[in-house]
């Protein structure tokens, strides 16, 4: 263990000083601290809305931040021969990748953290009337999407073994799309499927692709309400063990490959 | 005294366009404990692949080894010992000492032994006075120093290092060499793969020279050093008295109205000094010439073309 957590210090030390990390944070936060002001041009009451386009620009910049910082995080330390020095050590490779990819995600959370600091200060300083269940949603928002990222980065990492950084970035975004837009797509694919083999085929895809709307409390109380039929508690709790368990099988299937990959 | 390495068969195969290539080929090889073996080759000889090999980086095609009596894969052996790589990158945020804990936590050494180790390393190779500045303010030798550093924090028996003396100056370049040498003071094996002839031939007990993954020459440096040649220039001598001396091996031509006669050092010289003197020429000077390694290499891999390292790195492994 002790490789391990030395190995995710070391990434989430080089990761919260990359140049173009900081840049899209910067960006993202610049965008944090505008929006609340942009309410002052809607009608009053609009506080629901602005809370959705807020938790947006969190999630979309994270996801960013997620897929960049997770697509180099292999191949660069290849490249750079860092890996040479570090598998001659008594380290595994799972042990090193294990290591990487805790390091980034301590990086996504730090950085998830800091833009949901600064919403908040936004919002409490701009938006006198929110109320406490609005602060409390976009804490648990920002929770949830640090496990939505967690899962984002395994997905990242297992392609990083497989396919050069650009494609990686390509094929990372592409899933983040499709298991964002996954519900309302197979809504519609069961409703016109009805029960037949193609509406089995879009249930199996349903569950065997990462779906990242599982893992997401923006839509709040009504909509925990509406997937599970319970508390808000119950749908976070399975959403983080959803996340948990699909990274796992990411990670698993990543260091199977990373094993016998050469390097 | 026992063998820290051996490799039976040890092959290496890319798949290129043209078909497959033996990067390491059918290699066997031992390298006994306690010395300073010299790992030689042109650009694309394998040797750096034969390394990562040796070190469960990279999965031999082929054949198998042992290092320090384990066989390849085995990752515990590598608490035993220390590799550093040509052109070494260490993360540029961090200090010097903070880079050489890192590596002491992948060995899990505790606190306070790790700090202490780490300063002493940093003594060791001159960069005490540099622990706090950050490694992308490190000069190229200040990073071969640290690498080597980082490389004696698990106090192996068994060092592999690849070009050590790699772009440094003069002064570093003495430095790292008396490092090493230290090294084999200290009972260490010490595998060094380097284009520094100069420093192969000062401090390695025995060599292999590889060349399209072919052992193409090895042993004792001092056997293969063996029969150097001796120079004889004279001057006034008439011209024709060449072709009298010339015979197997002896090479006499004129240069500049000299005479110059090359011969092994195995031939007397009293037979030339004489048949110079008696044709009225006056001996100029004789200088014996020791043989050396560069003699050796170019011997052994001249004249073959040899796949350059990134043509080695792109390829696909079989």
């Amino acid at each position: 263990m002790g490789q391990i957590f030395a190995i995710a210090q070391t990434t989430l030390g080089e990761a919260i000083r990359r140049r173009v990390l900081l840049i899209i944070l910067l960006i993202g936060l610049a965008f944090l601290i505008i929006s609340p002001s942009l309410n002052q041009l809607t009608p009053r009451g609009q506080t629901e809305v602005l809370v959705k386009m807020t938790l947006g620009i969190l999630k979309i910049t994270s996801a960013i931040l997620a897929v960049t910082l997770t697509v180099y995080l292999i191949p660069n330390e290849v490249e750079r021969r860092t890996i040479y020095t570090i598998l001659s050590k008594p380290v595994q490779r799972y042990q090193f990748l294990v290591g990487k990819f805790l390091g980034s995600v301590g990086a996504l959370a730090v950085m998830i953290g800091l833009m949901t600091l600064v919403l908040l200060v936004t919002f409490s300083l701009q938006q006198r009337d929110a109320s406490m269940d609005d602060v409390a949603r976009i804490v648990k928002s920002a929770v949830m999407y640090v496990f939505q990222m967690s899962l984002l980065a395994g997905i990242a990492m297992l392609f990083s073994t497989i396919v050069t950084p650009i494609v990686n970035f390509f094929m990372t975004g592409m899933v983040f799309v499709f298991g964002t837009l996954m519900n309302p797509i197979f809504e519609s694919l069961g409703a016109s499927s009805g029960g037949g083999l193609a509406g089995l085929g879009s249930r199996v895809a349903h569950y065997a692709l990462p779906n990242f709307t599982n893992v997401d409390i923006t839509g709040g109380a009504t909509q925990a309400e509406q997937a599970v039929g319970g508390s808000e508690a119950v749908y976070m709790m399975n959403g983080i063990i959803y996340a948990i368990i699909y990274t796992s099988i990411m990670l698993v299937l990543a260091v199977l490959i990373f094993d016998r990959r050469e390097i | 005294m026992g063998v820290a390495i051996k490799t039976e068969d040890l092959t290496k195969t890319y798949r290129t366009r043209s078909g497959k290539v033996n990067v390491v080929d059918h290699l066997n090889l031992e390298v006994e404990e306690g010395e300073i073996f010299g790992f030689l080759g042109p650009n694309g000889a394998g040797k750096t692949t034969t390394i990562k090999m040796l070190l469960g980086i990279s999965y031999p095609s082929e054949g198998t080894a042992w290092v320090l009596g384990k066989e390849i894969g085995d990752t515990d052996v590598h608490r035993r010992l220390s590799y550093l790589p040509e052109k070494p990158y260490y993360y540029e945020h961090m200090t010097g000492l903070e880079i050489l804990r890192f590596y002491a936590r992948l060995f899990n050494i505790k606190e306070p032994e790790r700090t202490k180790k780490a300063e002493a390393l940093l003594e060791k190779v001159n960069l005490a006075g540099d622990a706090d500045k950050i490694i992308a303010q490190y000069s190229r030798g200040m990073q071969q120093r640290i690498g080597l550093a980082q490389s004696l924090l698990n106090d192996p028996v068994l060092l592999f290092l690849d070009e050590p003396t790699a772009g440094l100056d003069p002064i570093a370049h003495i430095e790292i060499r008396d490092l090493i040498l230290k090294m084999r003071d200290e009972g260490k094996t010490v595998f060094i793969s380097s284009h520094e002839l100069s420093d192969v031939e000062r401090i390695c007990d025995r060599v292999t020279i590889l060349n399209y993954g072919k052992v193409v020459s090895e042993g004792r440096l001092d056997t293969l050093l063996k029969g150097g040649r001796i120079e004889i220039t004279a001057v006034n001598v008439p011209k024709g008295i060449e072709d009298n001396l010339r015979s197997d091996g002896v090479i006499a031509s004129f240069h500049d109205g000299r005479l110059i006669i090359d011969a092994p050092d195995t031939i007397a010289t009293d037979g030339f000094v004489d048949a110079v003197r008696s044709a009225g020429g006056t001996i100029v000077s004789i200088i014996p010439r020791r043989k050396r390694l560069e003699d050796l290499f170019i011997e052994s891999v001249g004249g073959r073309r040899v796949l350059t390292e990134q043509t080695e790195q792109s390829e696909e492994s079989v």
